[in-house]
């Protein structure tokens, strides 16, 4: 054995406390370094890059005989369009409370979920929506309308 | 034991290295990053990120626009960049209907090979720009197609008529005047007025106006067009569905027979393969043993074209000998057979007329009708066609013929063909061809040939008595040797055929073996000539009597 | 401040204060690790490293003892686990749209091509590591008593890796995985070559039942994928961690590495970190006998070469797993993860491969599918199971190539294993086989009369002579493990790099007809 007897330490010796170490810290630093850097990209992933939804800009074809302030609802939109004297307009139907869909009345909406109602023009009558429901730009393209449901526009504003 | 704390420092070092090129390659280096950098829009710099096109009900997530910066949705990049130059104005807007539902390629890519196809297991490559109409195939099917010299006619009469002074077709004419309507023309802007559909009384009100002379331009730019060229104006009109080099390639197509043997949404003849999907066919899936150049469909189909037999062994298809043109004609008519299913909602007008009204991919005129199924077999002007390996095709406008084919006898073949033989029943099936079809066709044939009619006999159909056993060893020695011992066709057509021989009269099998026909080897027996004496009236119509046997057998 | 008077708010003010180093020491309870009293405590007090024993021998801490093949198999698991367990974040398990997933993932998803790359190439690392780390078991005789047990939960670990492997092969959907998943559900359906040439499969079908169990159809079909999806990201990661538990368990219990006898006089001691324990003859025995197997600690009067194992084991344990790392983040960065077309069930690919660790099986399958891949995998893996019972030996424990014969015989059994199987291939492709000499021959004979089982029965051969020769089981095991390692190599090679399209023998894929 390498150890000589008059050396041998005892286990009731206190252990000699260990030199700084920087090698070992070093070595468990850059290790640190290297998983923060991976967690950084691992964290990444769930934030996709790109939303998959369909465009939010769309073409309508508004029906011939639609009465002045009565609702006409694209399929599968949360859109309102309506059509009076004055031109044409498009009402957002996403509650601006907590995105249920309101339901379009004759004299105004009506949301399902918490019991929010909105005046005929969008604006907040009762309940907890904190905003009016938000009109959207509508352009015209030859005789149909196009709506962009990403860009709204002041509260009025018809085409 | 230090030797493992250098292990993991230098390990951790290095995956530290390596974490930091990947993340700097993945952020920074891709393509579309520089794309985007250098593309400006009106405020300066655009966002550097990810753009999509997504379409739910075509199942399309298009990624181009992350390079093809320009054509992204609500982009207006005003940089001199070609990569991210905006989409020209076209019909189906492409931030709604995606890009690779028209050009093909692999939308969901992000780098330009993947994306444009360029890797050997994606099977849809980008359709190259010169066919990029070929892409409308894949929803629309073009209908009433004439063959080309009429479609071209159609054109140039549109031309001669001056239409094109307040007519806008296919992105040409339509001048723009103070005072023009919606679109600043004179007129409505044609394109598309085949699959909209127009007021079948346009010529009666162009007149009242013109008469009226209501503006300048009514009274310069119009007058009184002929009956013809009333019909050339219709047959242009009809097929305006914005896709002007498709239905050129369509009729191309309508001018060569394919038809004949080729069939497309269940019409046409079975002897060569279905080809209603042939535009979708997956290049890895293709010899391209003799096929030069690279390892693309089109090029596939192209040289299939030029050299049939070599391109695909085996083949039975002739070499059509086509130019140039006509091949990246009819190549790009290949390439619009992609027919996939498609969601209702995005169903086209003519895709239905096609599918569920039987409406017809070619213009049902006479002449479309002959060069489209019957031209490859039978010749441009019907005086027949051999390809090596398949049975000759008789001459249908021989004179001779024609003479003594009565038009029950011509519709009859039409109609319902030959059994087991290349002529098909055309006038049989779902998709056969309708009455007044046939009729128009017998009656094209006989203007082929030169307007011979049929002179009758006034016999009824089966009026020889001949002795058969006679007419046996006399067909053996003389007939035997081109059309086979018991009909069934060799150099000459197949007589012994049922349903030939039903379609048949006496009268015409008898002066058919005397009188022959002319410009063919077959020649009449009724006279001599320097290898064999002249059979008798008697010997022919026993001849006939032993043919009839065959009928039974 | 000294007389101020501890009101409640006072203390609850104080204590809040007190919240980050109360949490710390209620976290950490031993203190620093520096003494040898507090190394032990740092292992013993927490729960993932208790796994370890407080003390490590040199003799393990040796590089070459292990190879630090066990911890590479651990940690490519670790690293399968935390990327398959992202990747499922944009996976959907549905044909179609699982590929189109994939593409997605491939082209937009944010690190999400580096991370199935990562995911691939640790599921290779592994598959490859395992193999090694059985070997390595194997060499060093380390499967003998007390260990038998271990070895067998390590022989079910390495049929987990390989069917969470296989079965993730089928995820992406393309034309790669589901020919490969087609070929290996009719190996599953194989004994029908068996119950066929008996006329019983009409009254018992096990093969079609194999098939129909894995596929959930008659096809491989979204049925299919959604089985292959629960084993591979559920049911198999379970199996998987349990088996690793027990494995890891063992090992503490059966007294850590296996060591030769004398393993005391071969190490040396001279290292500062050694600070020896129980130099002197205990005052009383320490009763660990009866739970802990193998030499207690306490009973020995000279003293332990052992290191606390905080931090000795665990610089090299982390070394191994940023080593590990390393590797699969190289490779991933130069080599992304196969995706070819989508899957069409029409159009087979040729020539369709399985993943490259089954290629030895496709080449004994291209003879007859249930030898190739049922008959010898299984003889293969019952004879692996049986090797610590019929070995009851002593010579060599810990020791590499320890026991008769030695490192010598397993260089002649590497020459004969590698000798014999490339010879019967040779022939084989040469000559054809009996299908091609009489096109008559019933298929039963064919299934005990191929390749495979020739190269069996002459490796079996070369076992019995080896064990005769050197009077010893281990001898007789050393030459057949040897053998079927390199047979397993030379199949797999002739697999994957000279068979072509209709599994044609090709000298380069460079010489593949186009299609």
């Amino acid at each position: 054995m390498t150890t000589k007897p008059k050396e041998k330490p005892s286990r009731f010796d206190p252990e000699p406390l260990p030199r700084r170490d920087f090698l070992g810290l070093a070595a468990l630093g850059s290790m640190a370094l290297a998983l923060l850097v991976s967690a950084f990209g691992m964290l990444r992933l769930p934030k996709a890059a790109v939303s998959a939804s369909p465009a939010k800009k769309f073409e309508v074809d508004l029906p011939d005989a639609l009465p002045a302030g009565e609702a006409f609802v694209p399929p599968g939109r949360n859109v309102a369009v309506f059509r009076d004297a004055e031109g044409v307009y498009a009402i957002s139907t996403v509650c601006t409370h907590l995105g249920c869909i309101v339901k379009a009345l004759p004299n105004g909406f009506e949301c399902p979920c918490h019991g929010s109602g909105f005046a005929s023009d969008g604006a907040v009558t009762k309940g907890p929506a904190p905003k009016p429901l938000p009109w959207l730009k509508v352009s015209a393209r030859g005789n149909s309308v196009v709506i962009d449901e990403e860009t709204t526009v002041a509260s009025g504003t018809k085409v | 034991m230090k030797k493992n704390k250098y292990l993991l420092m230098v390990s951790s070092i290095g995956v530290f290295a390596l974490l930091v090129i990947a993340a700097v390659s993945e952020n920074f280096l891709k393509d579309w990053h520089a794309i985007q950098g250098q593309a400006r829009a009106e405020d300066g710099p655009i966002e550097v990120r990810l753009r999509q096109v997504v379409n739910n009900d075509l199942r399309r997530t298009d990624r181009c626009v992350t390079c093809h910066v320009g054509m992204a949705p609500g982009e207006q990049i005003t940089s001199q960049l070609k990569v991210a130059q905006p989409h020209k104005p076209v019909v189906h807007d492409p931030a709604v209907m995606g890009c690779t539902t028209c050009h093909g390629g692999q939308g969901q890519a992000t780098e330009m090979d993947d994306a444009h196809g360029n890797v050997h297991f994606w099977t849809e490559p980008m359709l190259p720009a010169k066919y990029a109409y070929a892409s409308c195939g894949t929803c629309h099917t073009p209908l009433n197609v004439p063959n080309l010299a009429s479609l071209t006619s159609a054109r140039q009469a549109f031309e001669r008529l001056d239409c094109y002074a307040c007519h806008r077709l296919d992105g040409r004419g339509g001048t723009i005047r103070p005072g023009g309507n919606l679109t600043g023309m004179d007129g409505p802007d044609l394109s598309h007025i085949g699959l909209k559909g127009y007021d079948a009384e346009w010529y009666v009100s162009h007149l009242g106006k013109n008469r009226e002379g209501a503006s300048e331009a009514w009274k310069a730019s119009f007058r009184e067009i002929s009956d013809a060229d009333l019909r050339l104006l219709k047959l242009l009109l009809d097929t305006q569905m914005g896709a002007p080099k498709l239905i050129e390639a369509r009729a191309q197509f309508n001018s060569v027979g394919c038809t004949g043997c080729h069939a497309v949404s269940g019409f046409g003849g079975q002897n060569g393969p279905e080809l209603s999907r042939v535009g979708e066919k997956d290049p890895n899936q293709l010899n391209f043993r003799n096929v030069p150049g690279e390892r693309s469909l089109t090029n596939w189909i192209a040289q299939h074209f030029r050299s049939p037999a070599s391109t695909v062994p085996g083949s039975l298809m002739p070499a059509l000998d086509l130019n140039e043109q006509e091949i990246d004609l009819l190549t790009m008519y290949m390439l619009s057979l992609r027919r996939r299913g498609l969601p209702d909602v995005f169903l086209p007008k003519d895709r239905v007329k096609a599918m569920r009204f039987g409406a017809r991919e070619f213009l049902t005129e006479p002449a479309t009708v002959y060069s489209t199924i019957c031209s490859s077999c039978h010749g441009a002007s019907g005086k027949g066609a051999r390809f090596p390996g398949n049975p000759p095709n008789p001459s249908i406008t021989n004179p001779d013929f024609l003479a003594i084919a009565s038009d029950d006898y011509l519709y009859a073949t039409i109609a319902r063909g030959r059994t087991s033989r290349p002529m098909l029943a055309w006038g049989e099936g779902e998709r056969g061809l309708g009455d007044a079809e046939i009729r128009g066709l017998v009656a094209y044939i006989r203007q082929l040939g030169g307007g011979v009619q049929f002179v009758s006999d006034g016999r009824p159909a089966r009026w020889v008595s001949g002795d058969a056993p006679t007419g046996e060893r006399l067909y053996k020695a003389n007939c035997a040797g081109c059309h086979g011992a018991i009909g069934g066709g060799g150099e000459g057509p197949a007589i012994g055929n049922a349903s030939f021989l039903t379609a048949a009269t006496d009268t015409f099998l008898v002066e058919t073996i005397s009188r022959g026909r002319t410009g063919t080897i077959m020649q009449g027996f009724a006279t001599p000539n320097t290898v064999r004496p002249a059979l008798t009236r008697a010997e022919i119509e026993s001849i006939v009597a032993f043919i009839r046997t065959l009928e039974k057998k | 401040m000294e007389n101020e008077e501890r009101t409640a708010l006072n203390t609850f003010w104080h204590n809040l204060r007190a919240v980050p180093v109360d949490l710390y020491r209620a976290m950490f309870r031993g203190g620093a690790p520096v003494t040898d009293r507090t190394r032990s405590s740092f292992v013993f007090g927490n729960v993932f490293l208790h796994l370890h024993s407080v003390r490590t021998h040199l003799w393990s801490l040796r590089w070459t003892a292990t190879m630090g093949l066990g911890i590479i198999t651990t940690a490519a698991f670790l690293i399968t686990l935390v990327t398959g367990v992202l990747l499922m974040f944009y996976y959907k398990p549905y044909p179609d749209v699982a590929y189109q997933s994939i593409k997605d993932i491939h082209f937009i998803v944010p690190t999400g091509r580096f991370i199935r790359n990562i995911h691939r190439w640790a599921a290779n690392v592994m598959v490859v590591a395992v193999i090694l780390h059985m070997a390595r078991a194997f060499y060093t005789a380390s499967y003998r008593k007390p260990r038998e047990f271990n070895w067998l939960i390590g022989w079910g670990l390495l049929v987990t890796t390989l069917a969470l492997s296989f079965t993730g092969y089928l995820l992406p959907w393309d034309q790669l995985a589901y020919w490969a998943i087609t070929i290996g559900a009719n190996i599953a359906q194989s004994p029908r070559e068996i119950t066929d040439a008996m006329g019983i499969t009409d009254l018992m079908d096990i093969g079609g039942l194999q098939r129909e169990i894995l596929l959930g159809s008659d096809i491989v079909g979204e049925e299919s994928l959604i089985r292959f999806y629960l084993l591979h990201v559920m049911i198999l990661p379970i199996v998987m961690a349990m088996l690793m538990a027990v494995h890891f368990w063992r090992i503490r219990k059966d007294g850590g590495l296996a060591k030769p006898a004398d393993v005391n006089e071969r190490v040396s001691v001279s290292q500062p970190e050694h600070y020896p324990v129980f130099t002197e003859e205990p005052k009383k025995t320490y009763q660990l006998a009866a739970v802990v197997k193998g030499r207690t600690p306490a009973v020995g009067s000279g003293p332990e070469n052992t290191v606390p194992s905080m931090p000795h084991l665990f610089y090299a344990e982390l070394g191994i797993l940023m080593f590990t790392t390393l590797v699969c983040v190289a490779l991933a960065l130069v080599s992304d993860a196969p995706l070819k077309e989508l899957a069409n069930p029409l159009v087979p690919e040729n020539p369709a491969k399985a993943p490259w660790y089954f290629l030895g099986l496709q080449e004994i399958v291209s003879f007859s599918a249930f030898m190739g891949g049922i008959g010898i995998p299984m003889l293969c893996w019952i004879g692996l199971g049986l090797i610590p019972f019929l070995d009851k030996e002593t010579e060599g424990t810990g020791e590499w190539f320890g026991g008769p014969g030695g490192a010598r015989l397993t260089l002649w059994s590497m020459v004969y294993g590698f000798a014999t199987s490339i010879a019967v291939e040779a022939f084989a492709i040469r000559f054809g086989w009996l299908r091609e000499w009489f096109p008559d021959v019933p298929q039963l004979v064919i299934t005990f009369l191929n390749p495979g089982t020739v190269i069996t029965a002459l490796y079996a051969a070369f076992s019995i002579w080896a064990l005769r020769r050197f009077n010893s089981t281990r001898a007789g095991a050393l030459a057949l493990f040897t053998c079927f390692l390199c047979g397993f190599i030379v199949l797999t090679v002739i697999g994957t790099y000279f068979r072509g399209p209709n599994w044609v023998f090709f000298w380069s894929p460079a010489d593949w007809n186009a299609h």
